[in-house]
């Protein structure tokens, strides 16, 4: 090799410094969201699973083993391939509950922290070798490339520069459950550089060492088949063996349970990386076969390991840079994420168990230090080990020592899955007895050199001679998941573990009791727990997780409370870790168990199987479509409806409930009775207190009106398992309470009606005898003073006949024959005459009244009617009016006839009355105030007279006020027609 | 569910096979890129199943 150690170290600062910036970019926001949160970001991320096992490791497995190095990349894609039953669980129950790293995630589920300190301490033993492998692969690189003479110090320099970074970009946040966009771009963009790089020096060996795809094929079948008859392939059974460990590490690599479930944005984003990372795994795996090809068909083999043949294919110093390059993306990719994970599991499960933090002054701060030292630890611990250890070995046997070492938590993990009986005992029993094989059979060896210690169980004696990986990994695997299987069978396990085991359970149903809180509300959580915390952390999580929620630092539903001790455990245990965390919030939030009645929380069930509809299947799935039929058909009920639990808290409160009251089913659910606002919280007590089911027509007032309430109730209780309560309907009677006080009123009218009718009869006849009377004096005498007398009395008789015809049309429906008594009508003295009479009535003295109306033109019409038009306008108008305000009336031509308006500036027509004010009985006034006739008259007469009329509430240009406009034709000597 | 039960079967079917394969892939005059081609087709196939899932669960 003949490239300068300068070079290939330009290179590598180069490299850093490029994740650098893409790094800085990101944190000042250069590169959006858009970018750095999209799918494809994403799986290059996940990426990282193709470390320098995938780039060295991979050649040489491929070189002893044929095709059989495909199982690295084949078992990772079968396990995305399940991500839809058994990634996306993890991935939701991580989420859920703020879980960061696998041993967060058994330590939820076991109710333990030792589980958590157990699984952390065999995740840093398991995962040490590939860490050291991460390092000697950088060193064993520069060694052959550049010959230098201590490489291992070079790799140290490099384990420095990559321990800085993660603790820069990695380390920074003080929560770990936050994205952290710029260490996922910078792994994204690592894995980017890699796959080019792989696929650059696949196309030269393709295309340059050989002439083509043809060329390689004549190679293989040709001089290539000296290679391959040195290749041993694998037992069926050490394939299978093979294809279970890559699969089991997909799911249990701290460094790849980090980026695929902590780091992932969504389900969707997890779900498309089912076919998207095993296309990244083939783009990475297809070149590993074509540059051992094109090396051993260069004769390279005799020079260098296979792993690194990458760097015979040319003596170009850009295809030696790109084989370094290659290695060096999955090198610091991996070891940033190994050490960022490691270290975070080693904060939560061992340190901070055994020292739990104080009320500190800033915790925060306390917390990321230690971070940041442990990252240190962790890059520093895998140096060493290679210095010491992996040096004497192959990257194969440190490989599989790390694979076969994390499998020993796949029986936990998928119990944690698919299995609620499995309880914490049997778990660490079996954990143990698969560690002690392993730790035997191949870390123990590793360490010192001797020949593994093979603990093989009678019976399988057939298993002597097999590979010391293969017979570990099958003897620990096995007496892992018996013993495991066993102990669970065989032992009790606690409430809180069962409790666990559902809320981790692919096919759980949640149903967590409605207990109620010591602390009533956000306020006093921040002071219970700022015991634990110290106040400034305290005050800051508690409005994070009120923040998170939406809720109020006042709201006191027992509801939203225990969301918020639910929400606020989720986001400690992201800081802390989930035994911390709960232990924390369990001393200082804790429940009232002196409440009796605890009952499923009904609501929260509810919302949760809202939130996993369709993840539902079969029956369960036909199950929740009837409950979301029941719930719909209660919601969108026409009555108003609301049910109470056992224990007062509020569980329903239907959609025309929320529109009668004003108040959003959210707002109120899981309040209790008592809290609700007024007249809700009055008026739902009054219903449950009373011994009797129905309450009806309660006066109540909302949006500043009297309505009329009916309310039923009904008891919930059946047999022992359903829960108890009340439903209570509420029905809005004012229409119908309203309809039976204008009937009783409009009956009143008829027989006042039938009365005037009467007295009009009675009345008529000596009228007209008076009116003969006064005729015939006329013709009996000369004196002007009589005839004066007669003919004013006359007058007189003939205005009591018209009021009195007036009353008969009345009481005979309002009917009037109009148009004998038309003639021109000036509507400015109609109108002086209604002031007239209007202040006649003494009660508008302080209203002022302004006749703007011209004397002419004249309106064609009955004078006596439009005066009685008039009297009904200024009358509403001065009632509607404030002492001091002003009513003005005009008039304007307008076509062929009058604009007479009427303009007010009292409070205005409600809406819902302005419909229907020409309608009989009709009326804004109070109760025995106004008939409701008056402007239905007024209606009935204008249109006598052909005439229009329309009301504005306000005025256009007025804040408040009413217009009453008519139009009313002109009189035909006027020049037009009317219409 | 049907889509999940699919993809149960081909990781169960393929982690049974798979040996069988294997052994093929290694034989003279078998294309050397044969395996990639039917882990492409196996690409392809989760593909299309994810498409089905996404409109199944609409």
């Amino acid at each position: 090799m003949n490239a300068s150690l300068a070079g290939m170290l330009a290179i590598g600062a180069g490299f850093l410094l490029v994740l650098f910036l893409c790094a800085l970019a990101v944190e000042r926001g250069l590169i959006g969201t858009r970018i750095t949160r999209h799918p494809v970001v994403y799986t290059l991320a996940l990426g990282v699973y193709a470390s320098a096992w995938a780039i060295h490791g991979s050649m040489e497995m491929a070189s002893t083993s044929g095709y059989a190095y495909l199982a690295y990349y084949l078992g990772v894609a079968g396990a995305f391939l399940l991500a839809p039953v058994l990634l996306v669980p993890i991935q939701r129950m991580v989420r859920t509950h703020q879980l960061a790293s696998l041993a967060d995630l058994f330590a939820f589920r076991f109710r333990s922290r030792w589980v958590g300190t157990l699984i952390t301490l065999v995740s840093l033993l398991a995962v040490l070798p590939l860490l050291a492998l991460q390092v000697q692969t950088m060193g064993d690189a520069i060694y052959l490339m550049t010959g230098a003479a201590s490489p291992s110090l070079l790799a140290l320099a490099f384990c420095a520069v990559i321990a800085l970074f993660a603790m820069l970009f990695g380390a920074r946040r003080r929560h770990v459950d936050g994205h952290h966009d710029s260490l996922l771009a910078v792994i994204a963009l690592s894995s980017l550089i890699k796959l080019v790089a792989m696929l650059s020096l696949g196309a030269f060996a393709l295309f340059v060492v050989f002439d083509g795809p043809a060329d390689l094929q004549a190679w293989i079948d040709g001089p290539g088949q000296a290679f391959q008859t040195e290749v041993e392939q694998p037992d069926p059974a050490h394939w299978r063996t093979l294809l279970l460990l890559f699969f089991a590490a997909s799911l249990l690599m701290p460094h790849i349970f980090h980026i695929t479930f902590t780091e992932t944005h969504s389900r969707h984003t997890l779900l498309q990386a089912s076919w998207s990372l095993p296309l990244f795994l083939l783009l990475i795996a297809l070149p590993v076969p074509l540059i051992l090809w094109a090396g051993q068909s260069l004769g390279a083999q005799e020079q260098l390991p296979s792993a690194y043949l990458a760097f015979a294919l040319s003596d170009a110093p850009w295809v030696q840079a790109l084989a370094f390059i290659a290695g060096l993306a999955a090198t610091s990719a991996t070891m940033v994420m190994i050490a960022l994970a490691l270290a975070g599991m080693v904060l939560n499960h061992v340190l901070l168990v055994a020292h739990p933090p104080e009320a500190q002054l800033d915790l925060y701060r306390w917390l990321l230090w230690l971070r940041r030292a442990l990252v240190g630890a962790v890059v520093l611990g895998g140096w060493l080990f290679y210095r010491t250890v992996s040096v004497h070995h192959d990257l194969s046997t440190l490989a599989l020592a790390t694979f076969v070492g994390m499998a020993q938590c796949l029986p936990g993990l998928l119990a944690l899955l698919y299995w609620p009986g499995a309880n914490r005992k049997g778990m660490v029993a079996g954990l143990a007895v698969g560690l002690l094989v392993w730790l035997l059979g191949l870390w123990g060896p590793l360490l010192t050199g001797l020949p593994p210690l093979l603990l093989v169980p009678p019976g399988l004696e057939g298993l002597t001679g097999e590979p010391a990986w293969y017979v570990v990994t099958l003897v620990s695997l096995a007496g892992n998941a018996l013993v495991f299987i066993l102990v669970s069978l065989a032992t009790p396990t606690s409430e809180g573990e069962r409790a666990a085991a559902e809320a981790c359970s692919v096919d759980a149903v949640i149903r967590p009791k409605r207990l109620p809180l010591e602390a009533t509300n956000g306020e006093e959580f921040k002071e219970h727990l700022a015991r634990a915390l110290g106040e400034e952390v305290a005050h800051r999580e508690v409005n994070r997780a009120l923040d998170d929620l939406g809720l109020s630092p006042l709201d006191g539903r027992p509801y939203a409370l225990r969301r918020l001790r639910d929400r606020l455990q989720a986001n400690l245990s992201g800081l802390m870790g989930p035994s911390v965390a709960q232990d924390i919030v369990d001393r200082h939030l804790p429940y009232r168990h002196d409440v009796p009645g605890a009952t499923d929380d009904i609501h929260f069930v509810e919302s949760r199987l809202e939130a996993y509809r369709s993840r539902l299947t079969g029956l369960a799935r036909e199950l929740d479509g009837l409950r979301r039929y029941h719930r719909r058909t209660l919601t969108r009920l026409p009555i108003g409806l609301c049910a109470f639990g056992e224990d007062g808290e509020l569980l329903m409160w239907n959609d025309a409930l929320a529109a009668l009251s004003g108040i959003d089913g959210a707002s109120v659910i899981g309040a209790r009775r008592d809290s609700l606002p007024a007249p809700w919280g009055e008026l739902l007590g009054r219903i449950l207190a009373e011994p009797q089911s129905q309450l009806y027509k309660q006066p109540v007032t909302l949006d500043g009106g009297v309505r009329y309430l009916s309310l039923h109730k009904a008891e919930l209780a059946g047999d022992d398992s359903d829960p108890g309560g009340l439903v209570v309907l509420v029905e809005d009677h004012s229409e119908m309470k309203w309809l039976e006080d204008e009937l009783v009123h409009a009956a009143r009218l008829a027989s006042i009606g039938q009365l005037a009718a009467g007295v009009a009869h009675e009345i008529g006849n000596p009228i007209t005898g008076i009116s003969s009377l006064a005729q015939n004096l006329r013709y009996d005498t000369e004196d002007p003073e009589i005839l004066e007398t007669a003919e004013q009395i006359q007058q007189l008789t003939d205005r009591v006949s018209r009021i009195v015809s007036s009353l008969v049309g009345f009481a005979h429906g309002g009917r009037h024959l109009g148009g004998q008594h038309f003639a021109p009508v000036s509507l400015a003295e109609v109108t002086d005459e209604a002031i007239h009479l209007i202040h006649l009535a003494r009660s508008g003295d302080d209203i002022a009244f302004e006749n703007r109306c011209p004397g002419t033109p004249q309106v064609h019409g009955d004078a006596q009617r439009l005066l009685q038009v008039m009297v009904n306008l200024l009358g509403n108008a001065r009632d509607a009016s404030a002492p001091g305000d002003r009513v003005v009336i005009e008039a304007t031509p307008e076509e062929a006839g009058l604009r007479l308006t009427v303009t007010d500036e009292g409070h205005g027509l409600d809406e819902r009355v302005r419909d229907h004010l020409f309608e009989p009985f009709t009326t804004t006034k109070p109760p025995g105030e106004g008939t409701g006739l008056g402007l239905p008259l007024v209606y009935s007469i204008v249109a006598e007279h052909h005439g229009q009329i329309d009301i504005d509430s306000p005025p256009p240009g007025q804040e408040r006020g009413t217009r009453i406009s008519l139009w009313l034709p002109l009189n035909p000597q006027e020049g037009e027609t009317p219409r | 569910m049907y889509v999940y039960r699919i993809l149960l079967f081909l990781v169960l079917g393929g982690y049974l096979l798979s040996p069988l394969m294997m052994s093929g892939w290694a034989s003279p005059g078998v294309a050397w890129y044969k395996p990639f081609l039917i882990w492409g087709v196996l690409i392809a196939l989760t593909l299309w199943l994810e498409q089905k899932r996404k409109l199944d669960e609409r």
